[in-house]
């Protein structure tokens, strides 16, 4: 461990915040299980030996998109190239109906920005997911599309949240975050939304009391610095809202897409991300390992380097698959719990907000039964910080 | 603990020596009374140690150095088989002064000696390199500046051949002032009773009465002196575990220890004393009245009670096994169960560190061929073979050969894998032919075989397995694939593959091989049945073999695959057992150079990681491997990738050949 991880180290143990120099020293520290270990420990102080998932799927609806992305291999542009493909409102809502006999707390839309669909289309698709399963979470539409919307309708972000709200929506997932730098922004991403709209859109949305996600697009032409400069600035939203349940270090796919000459990030890097992320991101309750882009065993690992959500079931994810992704398309939730237990965690099915829906008792494995000690640790750790928790949202009113 | 006893407590299961030495104390448990509660099983030290450590015994008479080795075993007070100046029956004997000497031979057969040998070379400053012998060839092989390291009958037999002799047991009083103790008494923790004690104790006492008959009847088996004999019996060796017997080896235990030679072992007695035989207390009071003898406070171990017994904790264990010390069976497998991810890793990464300093990962460019898939095991976690005459059986054409060699030689390979079922259609001609042929055409590295084919191959053609693998390393291979070892604990083996070598055989083909001068790696599948400590007891077999042959180049383990064909349930498996326990093989493995991550059995992101886990090698760029991908795992990567992978993890790549010689400078 180099001396500035020490030195990291201990302004963590003393709860001091760390700074743009830190969070790149992070990045640099040859040694990856010590930055690990690290955000293990932050993230066992806030969690204890819990893990959580939920079960949830995820709807595609159009990727005809306007914006020209360099990393996207999903997005067809225009609606009558080969390939290009919108569902209609019943098809959509199909997805859910034929899952209805066991079906997902939660549907996560993301689409590409097309030009051609009335806003009412938007809002009829929520619509009908509400009659079909009342008390379903949605969480839909990024950022990035919110601001299509009120630009391509003539309508502010609020106007646009309020509208959506009122027709069902429960929340915004953190999907077109990339990278805030505006240099890289522009040429990875030309033609969407900037880095103050994405800030401004979740600003808005927290405003109204709705909550969202936030993520990063590492591994492809930005900089260290760069990742740094965009959880630092998702910091100071959260400082100033509070409004960020959790944050999603997405890894950058190379197939099919406008930048396949580019190395994908690996593994070392991908659990390096998520343990800077969790040290860096103090104000934020969750990290997620989203299996989807990092594969099921590399999120598995992500579990004991910072990551205490494992995200979902996700059945009929498209976006990373068409970037070659070898991850499987869904995963049983036998399987995710399985996962969790393996990493000797406790696993939680979650709703959207993070209430436990079922805490799944901890196998009698080995690997379980080793953690005496830590067990007592985290239990205090964890009473500790619900604690920290009650007196915290006292003061906002969360 | 770690051992598990099936059934009700019986008799309790004693194993002695055959050796005449260790006579004088189990003779009289082969007689009743000691027949009632005691069954005795005599069996060489090796067999000894690995009986005790895989459950199958209680107590045994074990040498020093295996009871260190195993760990948290109780002495049990007042018997040992040790020496105060001459022993007379362990030596080096040479034609020169053991200062000139260039080399020495040694018989395998006692480790404790082996250790006592190096720690007194290495005190007076003395570096000769060491070779395994059977003790005919060892003693034949003493000439000019090579010597020989001789034990037990082949000694006392030569006691006057050789000019040069130096008693071990008289040198190591002259160093240390102190008896040395050869074996005693060890048992699992808690099983002895006082009466157990007593009746050992007893069986000592009958023994010492008997020593004239004891040499008589070895003299007339042997053909040695009977006075001779007796003298050594009365004499030469000592039966009683005194003060300063408990000194003498508690001193080697930490000289061994600071050598890396043996796990440093703590003192632990029997606490059959506090409860019965007054006898016994006056040796008690001796054991507490001992200072302490070693800087790890060895002697401080309360010896009334096993329940105060205070082992390290695991943050000493770990930095001990950070340090590289040498962990015991009972040490490995608490670190295995207890110790953390990151606390393995870091420990690992460190040990690593100090093997490997350049920061430097190798890999190879090879290609696995499986020539085969016929196969007579049946193992039940294996989805690549088929039975003799299915119809999906196969074996490869010379020309389907050809093809994959010429790619292989095309895209810079240096080295195959060629591995197979056990298929009785093939004879060992096939093998040599085989072999010379891809030598000559293909000029490539030949990693052939595993041990379980080339005992096949010995048992078709009815020849023994030091021929077959002389016959085969003359046509070509260069190197034994450690496959097939799974976990080397016949219980588990039994379970799982039933029809396989048996773990001795393993053991016994690898160093057959590595007596003809062949290298091999090591593997281990673990996630079936195995538990905690078969794996640690894996580790440490692989150790005591590399100990005695230094063959083996590297060890690779990956969990069990569960996929389509496979008639098992998995076990405890996952990417943080996987690294657990490679961490773990690199802390204990410590006289194995290179420790490889499987890539392909883990995805390459984990085994990515598993370079921060304590490996060096990042294995080779495959083009195939059909046993592992017809089970569903099937990761391609190509080398620019690997590369990449290896830098992305803070390490510089190298490629490199089958004997893990560089090929290419650091990138």
């Amino acid at each position: 461990m180099l001396d500035v991880t020490c030195n990291i180290r201990d302004k963590l143990r003393r709860g001091e915040r760390l700074t743009f120099d830190d969070g790149v020293a992070l990045f640099l520290e040859p040694d990856l299980l010590a930055v690990g270990a690290l955000a293990n420990e932050a993230c066992e102080k806030r969690h204890g030996n819990f893990t959580y998932f939920n079960r949830n799927m995820r709807v595609e609806i159009t990727n005809v998109c306007v914006a020209s992305c360099l990393f996207c291999s999903f997005a067809k542009l225009e609606a009558h190239m080969p390939g290009a493909h919108t569902m209609s409102l019943e098809e959509a809502w199909r997805e859910l109906e034929v899952r209805m006999d066991d079906p997902p707390s939660e549907i996560h839309v993301v689409n590409g920005l097309h030009p051609g669909l009335p806003f009412s289309y938007y809002e009829e698709l929520l619509r009908g997911y509400k009659r079909i399963k009342p008390d379903i979470h949605l969480k839909c539409f990024t950022a990035v599309e919110i601001h299509f919307f009120a630009q391509h309708f003539g309508m502010t972000y609020q106007e646009v949240l309020v509208r959506l709200r009122d027709a069902g929506l429960d929340s915004l997932p953190g999907g077109g975050g990339e990278i805030f730098d505006e240099d890289v922004r522009s040429r990875i991403s030309a033609g969407k939304a900037t880095a103050a709209n994405y800030l401004e859109v979740h600003r808005v949305a927290h405003h109204l009391g709705m909550p969202t996600n936030a993520t990063m697009l590492y591994g492809h032409i930005e900089t260290f610095a760069h990742r740094v400069d965009h959880l630092l600035r998702l910091r100071a939203l959260q400082d100033e809202t509070k409004g960020l349940q959790a944050f999603i270090a997405l890894a950058f796919h190379p197939d099919g897409n406008g930048m396949k000459n580019l190395p994908a990030p690996t593994a070392v890097d991908d659990l390096r991300t998520i343990a800077v992320s969790r040290l860096l991101l103090d104000n934020v309750e969750h990290i997620k390992a989203y299996w989807v882009s990092l594969t099921p065993d590399v999120a598995q690992l992500a579990l004991r380097f910072g990551a205490d959500d494992l995200d979902g079931t996700v059945v009929h994810e498209t976006i990373y698959k068409n970037a070659g992704s070898h991850s499987p398309g869904a995963l049983e939730e036998g399987e995710l719990v399985r996962l969790i237990r393996e990493a000797g965690r406790i696993p939680i099915e979650r709703d959207t907000l993070y209430n436990v829906i079922r805490e799944y008792p901890r196998a009698a494995v080995p690997e379980a039964a080793l953690k005496v000690k830590d067990r007592q640790r985290a239990r205090r750790a964890l009473r500790e910080a619900s604690v920290q928790n009650a007196c915290s949202s006292k003061e906002t009113g969360s | 603990m770690f051992f598990e006893r099936d059934g009700l407590v019986s008799r309790l299961r004693v194993l002695g020596v055959e050796y005449l030495n260790a006579r004088p104390l189990w003779q009289a448990l082969t007689e009743p009374p000691a027949t009632d509660r005691m069954e005795l099983r005599l069996a060489p030290p090796s067999e000894l140690v690995r009986a005790l450590s895989e459950g199958e015994a209680d107590v045994g008479l074990l040498p020093v150095a295996g009871a260190a080795a195993i760990g948290d075993l109780e002495l049990v007070p007042g018997m040992a088989i040790a020496a105060r100046g001459k022993v007379r029956s362990v030596a080096i004997v040479a034609e020169r002064p053991v200062s000139e000497l260039t080399s020495i031979a040694l018989d395998l057969s006692s480790r404790t000696s082996v250790v006592l040998g190096r720690l007194l070379l290495a005190r007076r400053k003395l570096t000769p390199s060491f070779f395994g012998a059977p003790p005919e060839k060892a003693i034949s092989s003493v000439k000019g500046r090579t010597g020989a390291l001789v034990i037990g009958d082949a000694a006392l037999e030569i006691e006057q051949r050789f000019p040069y002799r130096l008693d071990l047991a008289e040198d190591w009083l002259e160093w240390t002032g102190l008896p040395f103790v050869f074996a005693a008494w060890f048992a699992r923790p808690g099983v002895m009773t006082a009466e157990h004690v007593a009746m050992l104790r007893t069986a000592k006492q009958i023994g010492l009465t008997r020593l004239d008959s004891i040499a008589k009847a070895h003299s007339e088996q042997t053909g040695l002196s009977e006075a001779s004999l007796r003298d050594y019996l009365a004499h030469a060796i000592r039966y009683d575990l005194g003060d300063d017997e408990v000194r003498g080896l508690v001193r080697f235990w930490s000289e061994a220890a600071s050598a890396r030679l043996l796990p440093s072992c703590s003192l632990v007695t029997h606490a059959a004393v506090q409860v019965g035989a007054p006898f016994m207390a006056p040796e008690r009071a001796i054991l507490e009245s001992i200072p302490l003898a070693n800087p790890e406070g060895a002697m401080n171990r309360a010896p009334t009670s096993n329940k105060t017994h205070q082992r390290p904790s695991l943050d000493v264990l770990l930095q001990r096994a950070a340090d590289g010390e040498r962990l015991s069976l009972a040490e490995g497998t608490r670190l295995l169960r207890d110790a953390s991810l990151f606390e393995l890793g870091l420990a690992a990464d460190a040990v690593r560190r100090r093997k490997h300093p350049h920061g430097v990962v190798t890999y190879i460019v090879d290609r696995n061929i499986n020539y085969t898939n016929v196969c007579t095991t049946s193992c039940r976690f294996c989805a690549f073979y088929r039975p003799v005459g299915h119809a999906e059986g196969y074996v490869l054409s010379r020309e389907a050969l050809a093809r994959k060699l010429q790619e292989v030689v095309n895209a810079g390979g240096v080295q195959i894998l060629l591995q197979g079922g056990l298929n009785p259609d093939l004879r060992i001609g096939y093998y040599e032919d085989l072999f010379r042929w891809i030598k000559k055409e293909y000029g490539l590295g030949l990693h052939a075989l595993s041990p379980e084919e080339i005992l096949h191959i010995a048992r078709l053609e009815n020849l023994p397995v030091a021929t077959v693998t002389e016959r085969l390393r003359d046509a070509g291979l260069d190197s034994v694939p450690g496959g097939g070892a799974e976990i080397l604990v016949d219980r588990v083996r039994k379970k799982i593959a039933k029809a396989k070598c048996t773990s001795g055989e393993w053991l016994s083909v690898m160093r057959t091989a590595h007596h003809m001068g062949l290298r091999s790696t090591a593997t281990m599948m673990f996630g079936t049945v195995d538990t905690v400590e078969d794996r640690a007891l894996h580790f440490m077999k692989i150790r005591d073999l590399q100990d005695e042959t230094s063959g083996f180049t590297a060890f690779f383990c990956w969990d069990f695959q569960f996929e389509n064909g496979v008639h098992m349930a998995p076990g405890e498996h996952g990417t943080h057992l996987y690294l657990r326990t490679q961490a773990m093989a690199r802390l204990m493995l410590d006289n194995v150079d290179h420790i490889g991550a499987s890539w392909v059995t883990q995805g390459p992101g984990v085994g990515q990681v598993a370079l921060r886990f304590g490996a060096d090698d990042f294995g080779s760029v495959m083009f195939e491997e059909s046993v592992v991908s017809s089970a569903g795992t099937a990761f391609g990567i190509d080398a620019s990738k690997i590369e990449s992978r290896i830098r992305d993890a803070g390490f510089r790549s190298v490629r490199r050949d089958v004997h893990y010689n560089w090929l290419t400078d650091p990138i």
